[in-house]
């Protein structure tokens, strides 16, 4: 009877997702999840944050029944996973919940089964249903029974006949092995299991950084001359940097997409090595009694000056991509620019805070942990084909028709609009012409698992 | 630490579970009897292999002062989370063919239930 919730969700899950492609069985699925982790643990949905994450993971289950698309199937995922791990453990980093979350969903019945003490195990042995000696009952004679059959078949004619008619095709055995494979993911997740010891390790594990022994003066004095000198050379060459690019940006006149590109890509080349040896020399200097030392002032001064620096740098980068976007129109990798751009700002302003209130490692894990997910449940709830062809489409001085006819589904309507509104040539006609009526056959194919937002826009 | 036994039921269970996988896809089982005896000797040896040289090096490298539970908890996670994202991967690279994805999913459990097999055939 207490396993009851977890057959009847077996069965829910074989009938969403046998054979069934992706749609509003994933939303539906988020419901199912959902009665289950809270069935089982609803101690751990008194916590706000576990509301806080309920509500990502149904943000994500309904992007994926609006836009179908793999960054809305990621965030679902990864949702999944998290609200898992929080609910095994409300206290924890969230990549300790994406830890928790993924053990638990793929392994979670045999570490919970090893777990369990002997002593309950006799206790419950005598209560519930013995599985095993079930199973013995069943399997052995059924096994044996199989065997003999296939003696017997070779020794008699008719026999072998009668064997040869029975048949099992009324029993759909890969449905009901994908009902089993759906016990097997509500068990696991119905009592999520915590990762011992790395949980209670990151339970005990402050954000502040706590001073280690007695301050060595002449150690850390040492110390202190060779961050400053090294941080020092570093600003010079940042800024250095930074005025012949911005000398070139001025001067330029040749707006080919090639020399943008160009100068994108390896400006955020030299980003990217920047900003993790900006990080990794502050972490270094900064990682134990230099934040306690008196005169570490200096050192501190340009730490904050290299930042604000490596902030320029993002800034310029920021708008090599924007004119970018503006003479040649959207791409995913040009977005992907803005987004790391965004994450590195992120990543700046909080080893700055790191290094302002003496925070330690973890601090700089779980800040931009937690900012990495959050920007992927936010990215997923923007239809991007849709923003990326209507940009191109109305607003780039030019752009690449092709691009845009082989992006997702998800801008179909948009292309098939602009084509009845606007006189395009035949080739581009054919195109979108084609696009849309393979899109509105694949549409009009889903069943009522797959079926997505788009179902209900075509007659 | 019981080796042997756990070779048995590793090789037992993961035939049980890579035929019911492809039985489930085409149920000829009278005609392909002999081929599940016959799969016992490469599934053994498949057995013998992961286990000797992935598992047991664990339990053999603990200090005379650990626990065989203490091992299981510390490093069980993260084998099961390797080996399944290998299982995964390579069920994908074979784009989910029956015989394939029967071999990785029964290579997933058998390998995950054997950790518990080893560390509990010394609890008791």
């Amino acid at each position: 009877m207490k396993n009851l919730p977890l057959f009847i969700g077996a069965i829910l899950f074989s009938s969403l997702f046998h054979k069934q492609g992706i749609g509003l069985n994933f939303s539906l699925f988020s419901i199912v999840t959902l009665v289950i982790l809270f069935f089982y643990n609803k101690t751990a949905f008194k916590v706000k944050s576990t509301i806080v994450f309920t509500i990502s993971f149904f943000v994500a289950a309904f992007s994926v029944f609006v836009y179908n698309n793999s960054l809305s199937i990621l965030a679902y995922i990864v949702t999944f996973i998290t609200l898992t791990g929080h609910v095994s453990h409300q206290n924890t980093s969230i990549y300790i919940n994406w830890l928790n979350g993924f053990f638990s969903s793929i392994a979670g019945f045999f570490y919970r089964n090893f777990n369990t003490s002997n002593a309950s195990k006799i206790k419950t042995s005598q209560k519930d249903i013995d599985y095993l000696h079930l199973t013995k009952i069943v399997g052995i004679p059924l096994v044996v029974v199989i065997i003999f059959i296939a003696l017997y078949k070779n020794g008699n004619p008719m026999f072998e006949s009668i064997v040869n008619n029975i048949n099992f095709k009324f029993i759909n055995f890969q449905w009901l092995l994908f009902s089993v494979l759906g016990y097997y993911l509500l068990s696991n997740i119905s009592k999520p299991v915590v990762v011992n010891p790395i949980t209670n390790k990151d339970v005990i594990t402050g954000n502040i950084l706590k001073q280690k022994g007695d301050i060595l003066v002449d150690n850390l004095k040492k110390e202190h001359q060779l961050g400053f000198i090294l941080i020092t050379v570093l600003n010079v060459l940042i800024v250095f940097f930074l005025i012949t690019d911005i000398t070139y940006l001025i001067n330029a006149d040749d707006f080919r997409a090639s020399v943008f590109s160009s100068q994108v890509h390896s400006g955020i080349n030299a980003l990217i090595a920047s900003i993790v040896m900006a990080i990794i020399i502050i972490l270094y200097f900064f990682r134990g009694n230099l934040n306690f030392y008196k005169e570490n002032k200096q050192l501190k001064l340009v730490a904050y000056i290299w930042i604000i620096l490596n902030s320029i740098l993002v800034i310029n980068i920021a708008i090599k991509d924007y004119q970018y976007i503006y003479y040649f129109g959207f791409t995913y990798k040009r977005i992907g620019v803005l987004v790391y751009l965004l994450l590195t700002v992120i990543g700046l302003i909080s080893t700055f805070i790191k290094v302002n209130k003496i925070k330690n490692f973890w601090y700089l894990f779980r800040i931009n942990a937690l900012t990495a997910f959050a920007i992927l449940i936010v990215s997923c709830t923007i239809n991007w084909d849709s923003l990326i062809t209507t940009y191109n489409l109305y607003y780039a001085k030019s752009m690449d028709f092709n691009y845009l006819v082989n992006l997702s589904d998800n801008n179909t309507f948009i292309l098939k609009y602009y084509m009845n509104t606007n006189d395009l040539n035949l080739e581009k006609e054919l195109a979108i012409e084609k696009k849309y009526k393979s899109y509105i056959i694949a549409l009009k194919d889903k069943n009522w698992q797959e079926i997505q937002f788009d179902n209900f826009k075509i007659k | 630490m019981n080796i042997p036994l756990t070779l048995v039921k590793a090789t037992g269970l993961s035939a049980i579970l890579f035929w019911a996988i492809i039985f489930t896809n085409k149920f000829n089982y009278i005609d392909t009897i002999p081929f599940v005896f016959l799969s016992l000797i490469p599934i053994s040896i498949c057995c013998a292999l992961v286990i000797c040289l992935t598992i047991a090096p664990f339990y053999w490298s603990k200090h005379e002062d650990t626990r065989y539970k203490t091992v299981y908890n510390t490093y069980f996670p993260f084998y099961a989370i390797i080996i399944f994202s290998l299982c995964l991967f390579g069920s994908i690279q074979a784009d989910f063919d029956t015989h394939l994805t029967a071999f990785f999913a029964s290579a997933f459990i058998t390998t995950s239930k054997s950790w518990e097999w080893l560390a509990k055939t010394d609890a008791s």
